[in-house]
């Protein structure tokens, strides 16, 4: 059975969105079942998406409801295949840490944590990857000065610090 | 300490998983609950750190307990830069992401860019990027075996690296005009055509250096020093490099059969014979080899590339993606036109998303690329190798000795411009 055959069978109209775009097999799903679902790529022996090649943060300013979303990059090296799973988030909510299944995804949930404001639970240490601790903001969103900061100059009070 | 009869009775068959795994526990040292810990900053102005990585370790005498990497000093924003420039004028920002392997950091990018854009390249294009990549895994190879050396306490070896690599940027000088950050690759194509003679002076250089491969073997390989100090330290099994996403030359060493250039081949890879360097014990020692192997195989790769180099255009002429050549735009109004139009917008591209990895030297570095149409990206995410290497080092150095942390870091070649983007 080819991953689609297997996703749409397990999971149905529960995946909100299906799309092929260049071969890139794409599933939208409710930010509710994003732990099942990524839980179900990575245990079940048909698909066995060992590897997470990334996480990514992203911000649509022009989607009012849910301007935040993250995309998901998944590997098995058992079949060789890909699929890309992606959540739409309204601002403020939170998904569930996948340090526990991948644990590579620590500093990509970090990362997606600091440049646009997504807040993951569960995770080990949520703190700026990238930026100085006393950076304010989240510099990748789309609102966010291409030159300057918005929280005044930054490295302000590095005592204590080094 | 075993003796060196006893590891090699051990490495004539290949290790399976558990066998692996109970070596690693075997050669990392277990420190007990309640011990006083001392916190040494290594870094981000340790030399061995390859640029400005800084990693804290708590230790127990030698030994290390924890590690906390820090990055970040060299982060440029350069995926938010990508957001507000049009994608030809990306490609220079990709050669400041992995600046020893810079063609392939183009590569990637402009991979990604045409299957969003549906651009056919031609087979001389294709040819010509896939001997440009080779020679980019040459040179990023050499300087890695230097510096690797060098961190290990041998300074002469470096220079002998440094030489060699010298003609790898001889070539990439002759090709492209630069020596390290060369924006060579375009989408649909390449910048420029083949130079006059490049062809013979790449042939000497492709047939010298297995000849300084194999030096390289008889100095390094067999040196009792380098032995000791990197078999069996920092093992890190197949199931460790898929969980922490540990690609490229540290995956291959754990035994595991996978390359982009034979899995998903891209460019010209699919007409190339060659073989997929492997070996089995997943230490640095063994992480050496692989690179070895590679370097000998990347010069077969530039030798068949030469050999059937096809005639034909080296870009492509799809009008709405490609950049007209400057040679047309001085002479032909529409070529002009269409200059324009790409400096000024962009090229038009469709609504979408793509995500395209390849096999870099580190790596497998991946292109995210999100578009709305038009000229610009609407979201880049460079996935390169050496970002989550970099993560990967807390695993790897737990219980193994101080002096160990740096042959590790060496061994999993990270750079920090690709780390921190």
């Amino acid at each position: 059975m080819s991953v689609a055959e297997i996703m749409e069978a397990r999971f149905g109209s529960r995946l909100l969105e299906t799309t092929t775009f260049r071969d890139d097999l794409t599933y939208s799903i409710a930010p509710d079942d994003w732990r099942e679902v990524l839980e179900f790529c990575k245990e079940s022996p048909d698909l066995a998406f060992d590897m997470l090649d990334c996480l990514i943060g992203d911000h649509l300013p022009e989607r009012m409801e849910a301007p935040l979303q993250v995309v998901v990059h998944l590997v098995s090296h058992t079949y060789g295949h890909r699929l890309r799973i992606k959540v739409a988030l309204p601002e403020g909510k939170t998904l569930r840490s996948l340090t526990d299944l991948w644990p590579s995804s620590n500093w990509d949930e970090r990362e997606a944590w600091e440049m646009y404001g997504i807040y993951f639970t569960r995770h080990p240490h949520l703190r700026r990857l990238l930026t100085t601790d006393d950076f304010e903001g989240h510099p990748m969103r789309k609102d966010f000065p291409l030159q300057g900061t918005i929280g005044g100059p930054i490295r302000t009070k590095l005592k204590g610090k080094i | 300490m075993s003796t060196e009869h006893e590891v090699t009775m051990e490495e004539r068959q290949p290790p399976t998983l558990e066998e692996l795994k109970a070596r690693q526990a075997r050669t990392r040292q277990n420190v007990g609950q309640d011990i006083e810990v001392l916190t040494v900053s290594m870094g981000p102005q340790h030399p061995s750190t390859h640029g400005v990585y800084q990693a804290v370790l708590d230790l127990d005498g030698e030994i290390i307990v924890d590690c906390r990497p820090g990055i970040g000093n060299l982060h440029r924003g350069l995926e938010k830069l990508c957001e507000n420039r049009t994608y030809h004028q990306i490609i220079p920002m990709t050669d400041r992401l992995d600046y020893n392997s810079s063609f392939a950091m183009n590569h990637g990018f402009c991979e990604a860019a045409e299957k969003l854009m549906g651009v056919e390249v031609p087979p001389r294009a294709q040819y010509i990027r896939t001997m440009a990549h080779e020679l980019s895994r040459l040179a990023n190879h050499i300087l890695w075996l230097g510096v690797h050396i060098m961190d290990l306490g041998t300074q002469t070896f470096f220079c002998i690296c440094f030489r060699d690599r010298e003609y790898v940027l001889d070539l990439f000088e002759m090709l492209t005009g630069a020596r390290l950050t060369h924006s060579f690759a375009r989408i649909g194509g390449v910048a420029k055509d083949l130079p006059d003679g490049f062809e013979e002076k790449c042939r000497k250089v492709v047939e010298f250096l297995p000849k300084r491969v194999a030096e390289y073997e008889r100095i390094i390989k067999n040196n009792r020093i380098y032995y000791k100090r990197a078999k069996n330290v920092g093992i890190f099994t197949s199931e460790d490099c898929y969980a922490w996403r540990v690609t490229g030359p540290p995956l291959r060493a754990a035994g595991v059969v996978r390359d982009l250039r034979k899995d998903e081949p891209y460019a010209a890879y699919a007409d190339m014979d060659f073989k997929v360097a492997v070996e089995y014990n997943a230490d640095v020692y063994d992480r050496f080899l692989v690179r070895m192997t590679e370097i000998r195989e990347s010069c077969k790769i530039i030798g068949q590339c030469l050999d059937n180099l096809p005639d034909g255009p080296y870009i492509s002429k799809d009008s709405a993606f490609v950049l007209p050549r400057k040679k047309n735009v001085m002479l032909d109004a529409g070529a002009m036109i269409q200059d324009f139009y790409h400096v000024f917008n962009g090229p038009d591209a469709p609504k979408g998303e793509v995500y395209r990895a390849i096999e870099v030297p580190k790596g497998e570095m991946g292109v995210y690329i999100r578009s709305e149409g038009g000229g610009k990206p609407a979201r880049v995410r460079f996935t390169t190798p050496s970002f989550y290497h970099g993560q990967a080092l807390p695993p790897m150095a737990q219980g193994e000795m101080l002096a160990d942390a740096v042959a590790i870091f060496a061994s999993i070649d990270v750079v920090l411009g690709d780390c921190d983007r």
